[in-house]
C-alpha cells in the first residue's frame, strides 16, 4: 500500500521526527511504501507533492497541532492520531489502514 | 538710623525629581549652621515651616520636586547668609539629586523551581532587598517597647527634667561615637554618622525641650517628639525620607533607655543560626546582633533605602521585605529557609528542598570555578583573535575586584574620586601615592590614567566653576584646564612620576579640537622638563591618548594620530552629543540608544579611521560593559573594551565562544539594519559562534547521576547548563522545559526521556545527557522509569537551521534500537560525544 503522513508536534524539536521516524520504519517493516512529510521546527520537510497525495491510498496524520495544508488530502482517507500513538503503537495505525 | 536688619529673602523651586532628600537637607543645614541669622524656610505648596539649621526640620517641611519655596534670613550677616544660601539653591541643589541606591540587578522572579513546588513547601513570597540564600531559625523582634510608666509619672522640675534630657543626648552621643571607633565598614560608619547627626539635631532637642516646659516629663516629652517627627516624616511622598522616622525612632528610644534604666527587654538574644522577622527592625539594634549567628532578615516593611536594609546588604544578610504579616505567620523557634535571589521564604522544609539548595550551592561553586578560569587568561575569540579586557575604576579600593578578575589592565582611572567631597585639591604627593598603588598593583599591565574630568554633572566646590544653563555643553573637562593651572601641573607631575614604577598611559578627556592636545602637550613637556630637572625619575615614553567624547574628534583622528599613541571611546558622552540627546531627559532619553543604526556607523568610522592611522582604540563607556553588545564590538575591532571588574570573568567567557570573522559579518548587517528594533532583533537572533562551539560538551554529559526524581534530574542538567555559562537563568530554562513537560511526558519508553525547549533562557543551543545510578518515574509511553535523559535546548532562533538539524537527526536516531543501546553502555562522556558526532554527522 502506499501512504503519505504527516507528522507536527508542538516544539518540533523532537517528536516530529521521532514519529517520522518510526512511520518510515514500521511501514518498511510491514511492506508498505510511505512518504512522510516533517511539519517541525525547520518548517516543513520532505513535503508531499500533489501527484504523492493523489498516488497515495490513504494519509496518516501524527500530530499535536493543526496540520498545515489539511485541505491537500480531502480526496483520501485520514487518519489522525496524537503522536504518541505513532510513537508507541505504530503498527495498529497501520492496521486501521488496512480495513 | 539703627542697625534695624531688614529681614532679606529669596524664593527658589526646588529641582530635584525625589525631593529635597537628606543629603542636601544636610548641606544646606551645615551652611546655614554657620551664620548667626536666623534662616527660615516657608514651602509655598504646603505652607509648613523650616529651621535650615536643621536637618530634621528641613525634610520634615517634605520639599517635592518643582515646590516653590521662599527662604526668610534675619540678623546680624543675613546679607551674607541669604548670598551663600541662594547660590547653594540655584546653584549646588541641582546637582543634588539622589544616586539611586545601586538597586539589585533585574527584578525578582519568584518562580518557585520544580523540585521545590513538587516537594509541597510552604512559600511565603516577599521582594528580596539583599541576595542569598540563608536558614536558620526564627527570631521574633518585637518592637520599640516604651517603658510602661511613662505615661503616668508626673514630671520633676523643668531644670531637673531638662537635665535629665541633656544628660541622655550626651551618654548616647558617647555610645555611637564607642561604636564608631570599632567600625570599619564605611557604610555602618555612614550609618552611625546619621544617627549622630539626627542626635545633634537642633529641632529635635528644641522640640524635646520645649515640651518640657510644657509640663511633661522628659520621657514623655521625648516620646511625643518622636512621634511628631515620626509622623511628619512618614506623611513625605518620598520613600527615602519616610524611612528616616525609624532611624529617629530608635534615637528616641536610646534616649528613653538612657532615662529608664539598663534593662533593655526589647534587645534580640540569639542562641544558633538565626532568621531575624520583624515588622521593622531599628539600624542600631540590627548591629548589635551577634553576625556570626544571624543568617537572614524578613521585615514587613523596610524600604530598599532603610538603613536597616543598606546594613544587611553591606553585612550581606539576605533580606526579604514586603512579606505578609510575618510576624503572625511565622512562628518563633520555626526552621525556615530564605531565599532572597528568588524572593520568597520556605517554611516546612523538606530533606527535598535541602537537597535542591545543597545542589544549587555546589551549582553556584562550579559556576564560579568555571568563570575564574576564563578570569586569568587573555581573552581569544574561536578563530584567534584577542582583545584586552581591562577595568574601569574609581579608587585604589577597587583594585582587588580588578585583578582579583582577570583584568588585562586599568582602561580607565578616573581621577575625579580624588578630588571630590572635600575642601581642597588633593597634593602631588597624595596623588602620586594613589597612582602609585594602582601601578604597582597592575605590576606590568597598562593603566590608563585620565586626568581630571570636572564640569558637567561633576562639580568641585573649590575650583569655582561657574554655574552654567548647559553644563553638558559648557566648561568642563579638558576646557577648563587653562584656568588651572597649577592644579594640571600638580596632576600631571603626579601622573608622570607615577610612570616611572609601570606602564602608565594618560588621556585627556572631553578633547575636541587639535589645539587642545597641543596645549596639553606643551604642558607636559614642562613638567618633564622640570622633573627631569629635579632628577626625578618617570618613563619618558609614557603612552598619551584623548578620550572620544565629542563627535568633532572623529574627523580629525588623522590629524590628531600624529600627535597621540592612543584613544578609547567613552560611548555614553559621544552617544549624547552625537544623538544630541540629554540622557536625564526621560521624554528623550530613549533616542540615546547605542544599537542606534548610525551611531553603530560612527562607532565603525572611528575605529577604521584610528586603526588607519596605525594606533590603538579601545572603549570605556558603558555600552563596554554590556554582554548583549559584545559581538558588535569585536566585530568594530576594538583592541580593548573596559568594563567594571567584577563583570570581566563573564565578558572574558563570552569572548570565547564568539568568532571574530561572525562578529564582524554580524555587524555589517547590523550597519545596514534602519531602526533600533531591527538591530536588536539582529542581535536576538544571532550566535556568532563559529565553528568551534558545540551542541554537544562533555562537560554537559553526567553519566554517574544520583538524582532521585524527574524533577532532579532535569534540575541537574538545567545545573550543568549554567555551569557551563549555557544559561545565565536557569530557573527559566527549568521553567521552559516544564511548561513543554506538562504537554505530556518525553519519557518515550524504553528508559529513555527527552525533554526539551525551544527558549531564549540557553546562550547557544545545547544537549545535556545524564545517565540515572537508578532509573526514576518519568511518566513514559511504556510506563517504565527512565534511566537515560537527553535533554535539548534549542535557542529561539537559529539561522539556517543547522542546530535543529542535528536536533531532528538525534531524535529519529532514538528510535533506533542499536542506537540506543550504544547509549545504554556508554561509560564515558568523551566516548559518548564522539559516537554522537559520528552519528549524527557533526563536529565537536
Amino acid at each position: 500500500m502506499k501512504i503519505v503522513a504527516v507528522t507536527a508536534c508542538p516544539t518540533g524539536i523532537a517528536h516530529t521526527y521521532m514519529a517520522a521516524a518510526r512511520l518510515e520504519k514500521t511501514a518498511k517493516d510491514m511492506g508498505h511504501e510511505i512518504k512522510v512529510e516533517t511539519q517541525g521546527a525547520l518548517g516543513i520537510e520532505n513535503p508531499l507533492s500533489e501527484s504523492d497525495i493523489a498516488e497515495a491510498h490513504a494519509a496518516i496524520f501524527a500530530v499535536d497541532i493543526n496540520v498545515e495544508g489539511r485541505e491537500r488530502f480531502k480526496d483520501l482517507k485520514v487518519i489522525e492520531v496524537p503522536l504518541r500513538d505513532a510513537i508507541k503503537n505504530t503498527r495498529a495505525i497501520f492496521d486501521k489502514l488496512g480495513n | 538710623m539703627h542697625n534695624v536688619s531688614m529681614a532679606l529673602e529669596f524664593t527658589f523651586s526646588c529641582p530635584l525629581r525625589h525631593g529635597l532628600h537628606a543629603r542636601p537637607a544636610s548641606q544646606m543645614a551645615n551652611l546655614a549652621s554657620g551664620f548667626l541669622s536666623n534662616c527660615a524656610l516657608t514651602n509655598l505648596r504646603s505652607g509648613s515651616t523650616a529651621n535650615l539649621k536643621s536637618v530634621l526640620s528641613i525634610i520634615a517641611a517634605d520639599i517635592r520636586f518643582n515646590d516653590e519655596c521662599n527662604v526668610h534670613v534675619s540678623g546680624a550677616d543675613e546679607t551674607m547668609a541669604r548670598s551663600v544660601l541662594q547660590r547653594f539653591a540655584v546653584h549646588e541643589l541641582p546637582r543634588c539629586d539622589a544616586p539611586l541606591q545601586d538597586l539589585l540587578r533585574g527584578q525578582p522572579s519568584r518562580n518557585v523551581p520544580r523540585p521545590l513546588r513538587s516537594a509541597g513547601v510552604e512559600i511565603c513570597a516577599g521582594t528580596p532587598v539583599s541576595r542569598g540564600i540563608a536558614e536558620g531559625a526564627v527570631v521574633m523582634f518585637g518592637g520599640l517597647a516604651i517603658p510602661a510608666e511613662l505615661s503616668s509619672e508626673s514630671p520633676a522640675d523643668q531644670g531637673t527634667e531638662q537635665q535629665r534630657v541633656g544628660r541622655a543626648l550626651a551618654a548616647v552621643r558617647e555610645r555611637i561615637h564607642g561604636m564608631l571607633e570599632r567600625r570599619t565598614s564605611a557604610t555602618e560608619i555612614g550609618v552611625l554618622q546619621a544617627h549622630l547627626a539626627i542626635l545633634g539635631d537642633i529641632s529635635l532637642a528644641s522640640s524635646i525641650m520645649e515640651r518640657i516646659t510644657q509640663g511633661r516629663s522628659a520621657g514623655q516629652a521625648i516620646v511625643e517628639a518622636s512621634q511628631f517627627f515620626g509622623e511628619t516624616l512618614r506623611r513625605s511622598d518620598n520613600l527615602y525620607i519616610r524611612e528616616r522616622a525609624l532611624d529617629i525612632q530608635e534615637i528616641c528610644f536610646e534616649l528613653l533607655e538612657e532615662i529608664y534604666g539598663a534593662k533593655r527587654p526589647s534587645r534580640v538574644q540569639l542562641n544558633g543560626p538565626s532568621v531575624l522577622v520583624a515588622d521593622n527592625l531599628p539600624p542600631q539594634q540590627l548591629l548589635s546582633l551577634d553576625r556570626t549567628l544571624l543568617k537572614g532578615l524578613v521585615l514587613k516593611t523596610a524600604g530598599i533605602t532603610s538603613h536597616t536594609v543598606i546594613l544587611a546588604r553591606s553585612l550581606g544578610i539576605p533580606t526579604l521585605v514586603g512579606v505578609q504579616e510575618p510576624t503572625s505567620v511565622l512562628e518563633a523557634g520555626e526552621h525556615v529557609i530564605i531565599d532572597a535571589d528568588r524572593g520568597f521564604l520556605i517554611r516546612r522544609s523538606r530533606l527535598a528542598v535541602r537537597k535542591f539548595y545543597q545542589l544549587q550551592s555546589r551549582a553556584s561553586r562550579r559556576r564560579e570555578v568555571t568563570l575564574a578560569s576564563y578570569a586569568n587568561k587573555p581573552a581569544v575569540t574561536t578563530d584567534g583573535h584577542a582583545i584586552e579586557v581591562a577595568a574601569n575604576i574609581a579608587s585604589a579600593d577597587e583594585l582587588s575586584a580588578t585583578f582579583g578578575n582577570g583584568a588585562d589592565g586599568i582602561g580607565l582611572f578616573r581621577t575625579e574620586m580624588l578630588f571630590l567631597d572635600r575642601e581642597t585639591a588633593p597634593s602631588e604627593q597624595e596623588q602620586f601615592e594613589v597612582y602609585a598603588e594602582i601601578v604597582r598593583a597592575a605590576q606590568e599591565k597598562p593603566v590608563i590614567i585620565r586626568t581630571l574630568d570636572v564640569g558637567g554633572d561633576k562639580q568641585v566646590g573649590y575650583l569655582n566653576l561657574p554655574a552654567e544653563s548647559n553644563p553638558f555643553l559648557g566648561y568642563r573637562g579638558v576646557r577648563v584646564y587653562p584656568d588651572h593651572l597649577k592644579l594640571v601641573r600638580t596632576q600631571l607631575r603626579a601622573i608622570v612620576r607615577a610612570s616611572a614604577g609601570g606602564r602608565v598611559q594618560m588621556m585627556i578627556p572631553m578633547v575636541s579640537s587639535l589645539e587642545e592636545v597641543r596645549w596639553m602637550k606643551k604642558e607636559l613637556a614642562l613638567v618633564r622638563d622640570e622633573l627631569t630637572r629635579e632628577g626625578i625619575a618617570y618613563d619618558p615614553a609614557m603612552p598619551l591618548g584623548a578620550m572620544i567624547e565629542v563627535p568633532s574628534v572623529a574627523f580629525i583622528l588623522d590629524q590628531l594620530s600624529s600627535e597621540l599613541d592612543f584613544f578609547s571611546i567613552g560611548t555614553n558622552d559621544l552617544n549624547q552629543y552625537f544623538l544630541a540627546v540629554d540622557r536625564g531627559n526621560p521624554s528623550v532619553a530613549a533616542l540615546s540608544d547605542v544599537r542606534r543604526p548610525s551611531f553603530l556607523r560612527f562607532l565603525k568610522h572611528i575605529v577604521d579611521e584610528v586603526h588607519r592611522a596605525g594606533k590603538w582604540v579601545g572603549m570605556c563607556g558603558e555600552m563596554a560593559g554590556e554582554l548583549r553588545y559584545l559581538p558588535l564590538l569585536l566585530g568594530l575591532g576594538l583592541d580593548e573594551i573596559s568594563a567594571a571588574g567584577p563583570d570581566i570573568p563573564l565578558i572574558k567567557e563570552r569572548i570565547s565562544r564568539l568568532s571574530a570573522v561572525e562578529c564582524r559579518k554580524l555587524l555589517a548587517r547590523a550597519l545596514e539594519c534602519r531602526e533600533v528594533s531591527e538591530v536588536d532583533a539582529l542581535l536576538n537572533s544571532c550566535e556568532p559562534t563559529g565553528s568551534r562551539h558545540t551542541l554537544f560538551d562533555r562537560e554537559l554529559v553526567l553519566l554517574r547521576s544520583e538524582s532521585e526524581s524527574k524533577e532532579e534530574a532535569i534540575r541537574e542538567v538545567v545545573d550543568a547548563f549554567y555551569v557551563e555559562g549555557r544559561t545565565d537563568d536557569p530557573d527559566r530554562l527549568e521553567q521552559d522545559i516544564w511548561a513543554r513537560e506538562e504537554l505530556y511526558s518525553t519519557g518515550l519508553g524504553h528508559g529513555f526521556a527527552i525533554p526539551h525547549a525551544k527558549t531564549s533562557a540557553v546562550n547557544a543551543s545545547s544537549v545535556g545527557v545524564l545517565k540515572l545510578k537508578k532509573p526514576v518515574e518519568w511518566g513514559s509511553l511504556d510506563g517504565l522509569p527512565v534511566e537515560i535523559v537527553i535533554l535539548l535546548a534549542a535557542r529561539e532562533s537559529d539561522p539556517g537551521g543547522a542546530q535543529m538539524q542535528v536536533f531532528s537527526r538525534l531524535a529519529r536516531k532514538l528510535m533506533d534500537e542499536t542506537f540506543r543501546s550504544r547509549l545504554l553502555q556508554a561509560s564515558d562522556p568523551g566516548g559518548l560525544i564522539s559516537f554522537f558526532a559520528e552519528e549524527l554527522e557533526v563536529t565537536v
